[in-house]
C-alpha cells in the first residue's frame, strides 16, 4: 500500500531525527527512512559526544555557537533528558613554536566574543594536577560541554513520533521519482512507495549515493574516525575535555608528503582529543581516515593511546575496555556542511556533510531545514553551506 | 510488591543497570535491537563488556518485543577482547616481541 507524507527524511541519525522533530513541530507529516534496524547507527553513534567551540573559524563558528546554545535547553524542549553538561574545555600545546599561535588564537576567539583564557603550564597543572609535565600552555573556555548522542537522537525521534512522525526502520531507498526531473513526486523503498513533495537527504556518509539516484553529484565521501574508551576513573577536577589545537593551525601537508611519511598524524590526519564522561570513562579520539568500513586499526589505537598519555601520563595504567569507529560524511571540497535546496528537482533538500560535527550542529540544522521547507527562508543565513557552491561539479 | 522486587534485579553488574530500567527504556523508546538497548541503558558497556549480561538482556528484549531469544541478534563485539592498559597499547610494534 502506498503511503503519503509531506516530507520524507532519508537517514535516522542525529541530523535526520532533528530535522524530523522540527518539521513535525511545525505540523508537517514526516516519514523517516532508516536502513538499519535502529537509529543512530552511523557517525551519530560513534563520536566523542562533545560540544567544543574553540575548534572553529567563521562561518562555522557562529553556527556551532548557536547550536550549542540550543543544547542548553533541549532536554526541556523535547521532554527527554539528553544528559547535557556544560564543561570546561582545555586545548593544550607542548611545543614552544606553537606559543605565538596560541596567543593569536586566544585573541581571535575574543574578537568573536568567546572568552578563552591562556594559562601557562604550571598554572594548568596547579588546577589539574594529573596533567603532563610536557604541556607548556593551555587555552580554556567554558562554552562547550557534552551530551549523550544516543539520547539526543532517540530523544528527537521520540518527540517527533509523539507529533505524528513515522520511522520506517530496516528500510532502504531504491529510487526517487520526479516529474520530468523538475519536481519530487515519490520515494520508492524496498517496502513500498511513499508519495511526497519533499525529500531531505540526511544520509550522512551515504548522502552521495542518494544524490546519484537523481543524477546529482554531492561531493561527500566517508571519513572514518576511531576512538577508544577506558574503564572509569575519578573525575578530573576542572577539565574533562582536553585536546590538541585545531588542525587549521598546522599547515596542510601535500598528498605526496602524506603518502611518504611514516607519521600517522600527517598521513591519516586528526589530532588527539580526550573527554571524560560523567561515569568516569575517558573517550579518546579522534582520527580522520579515508575508509569505507568501520573497523578499528591497531595503528590508530596506538596513536590515541600515546596522545592520551601526553595529556595525562597516569592514563598509562588505566585499562582500555572498548574501541569503535564510525563513518562521517565529509565534504571533500571544503570540509563544510551542505545545507539547503538544489536548483532542480525542486523539493530535494540536503542536510549532510557535517564532517564530524553532526552531533554539535544537529539542533540548529533541524531548525533551519524546517524553516527552509515551510517558509522558504532561514533565520540564519546558510549561503556559505549552499549546494550552489559546487556548480562546476554538476555542469 | 513481589513483582517490584523482581524487576529491581541488577542485570548488568558493571554498570548497575536494573531489569526495570531495561524494560522502561525498551518500552519508552520502542527499541528493537540489542545494540540499541546497550547504547541507551549502558548495560554491557562496563569492564566485562557484556560477558555476563548479554544473554539476560537478549531475553528481556525478546520478551518485550514478542520474539524468541534466538531471534535477537547479539550486540556488536568491540575490540579489545579483554581490557588492555593504555600504556601497553601505546607500545611501539618492535618492542612488543622483546
Amino acid at each position: 500500500m502506498n503511503k503519503t507524507a509531506e516530507v520524507v527524511v532519508i537517514g535516522g541519525g542525529v541530523i535526520g531525527s532533528s530535522v524530523a522533530y522540527y518539521l513535525a513541530k511545525k505540523g508537517l507529516k514526516v516519514i523517516v527512512i532508516e536502513k538499519n534496524q535502529g537509529l543512530c547507527f552511523g557517525a551519530s553513534g560513534a563520536n566523542l559526544a562533545g560540544l567544543v567551540i574553540q575548534n572553529f573559524e567563521s562561518p562555522l563558528l557562529e553556527f556551532v555557537r548557536e547550536s550549542i546554545k540550543m543544547y542548553g535547553n533541549l532536554s526541556e524542549e523535547i521532554g527527554y533528558n539528553i544528559e547535557y553538561e556544560r564543561l570546561g574545555c582545555l586545548l593544550v600545546i607542548d611545543d614552544e613554536d606553537q606559543y605565538p599561535n596560541a596567543v593569536k588564537h586566544v585573541e581571535s576567539m575574543r574578537i568573536k566574543g568567546i572568552n578563552v583564557q591562556l594559562l601557562e603550564g604550571n598554572e594548568i597543572r596547579k588546577l589539574e594536577p594529573v596533567l603532563g609535565e610536557d604541556l607548556i600552555a593551555g587555552m580554556e573556555d567554558w562554552e562547550g560541554g557534552m551530551v549523550n548522542p544516543f539520547k539526543v537522537t532517540y530523544g528527537f525521534a521520540r518527540a517527533a513520533a509523539k507529533l505524528g512522525t513515522s520511522f520506517l526502520l530496516s528500510t532502504e531507498v531504491r529510487k526517487i521519482e520526479t516529474n520530468k526531473k523538475e519536481k519530487i513526486i515519490s520515494v520508492d523503498t524496498d517496502r513500498g512507495k511513499i508519495e511526497t513533495d519533499f525529500v531531505v537527504n540526511a544520509a550522512g556518509a551515504w548522502a552521495s549515493e542518494i544524490g546519484e539516484m537523481l543524477g546529482i553529484s554531492i561531493p561527500i565521501r566517508p571519513l572514518r574516525g576511531q576512538a577508544i574508551v577506558t574503564e572509569p576513573v575519578p573525575l578530573n577536577e576542572r577539565w574533562r575535555c582536553i585536546g590538541d589545537p585545531p588542525s587549521h593551525w598546522a599547515k596542510p601537508s601535500s598528498p605526496k608528503t602524506a603518502e611518504k611519511t611514516k607519521d600517522s598524524v600527517v598521513r591519516l590526519g586528526g589530532r588527539t582529543v580526550i573527554r571524560q564522561e560523567s561515569t568516569g570513562n575517558w573517550l579518546i579520539g579522534t582520527s580522520q581516515e579515508l575508509a569505507y568500513n568501520n573497523r578499528v586499526t591497531m595503528e590508530t589505537i596506538r596513536r590515541h593511546a600515546k596522545g592520551a598519555m601526553r595529556f595525562i601520563p597516569k592514563l598509562k595504567d588505566v585499562n582500555c575496555i572498548r574501541a569503535y569507529a564510525g563513518l562521517r560524511s565529509h565534504c571533500y571540497v571544503d570540509d563544510l556542511p551542505i545545507l539547503g535546496k538544489v536548483d532542480s528537482p525542486s523539493g530535494f533538500v540536503l542536510a549532510t556533510g557535517h564532517s564530524g560535527e553532526g552531533l554539535m550542529l544537529a539542533p540548529l540544522t533541524g531548525k533551519l531545514i524546517s524553516e527552509l521547507i515551510t517558509e522558504n527562508r532561514t533565520s540564519m543565513p546558510i549561503n556559505a553551506f549552499s549546494f550552489s557552491r559546487f556548480k562546476k561539479l554538476n555542469q | 510488591m513481589e513483582r517490584e522486587k523482581e524487576t529491581n534485579n541488577i542485570i548488568c553488574r558493571c554498570e548497575e543497570v536494573t531489569e526495570q530500567e531495561l524494560r522502561d527504556a525498551i518500552r519508552e523508546l520502542d527499541l528493537r535491537t540489542a545494540d540499541d538497548v546497550k547504547r541507551l541503558t549502558r548495560a554491557g558497556m562496563g569492564l566485562c563488556q557484556g560477558r555476563t549480561c548479554t544473554p539476560l538482556v537478549s531475553r528481556i528484549l525478546a520478551q518485550e518485543t514478542n520474539k524468541k531469544t534466538g531471534q535477537i541478534f547479539p550486540p556488536n563485539k568491540r575490540p579489545p577482547l579483554r581490557p588492555v592498559k593504555i600504556g601497553l597499547l601505546a607500545t611501539e610494534e618492535e618492542k612488543e616481541f622483546e
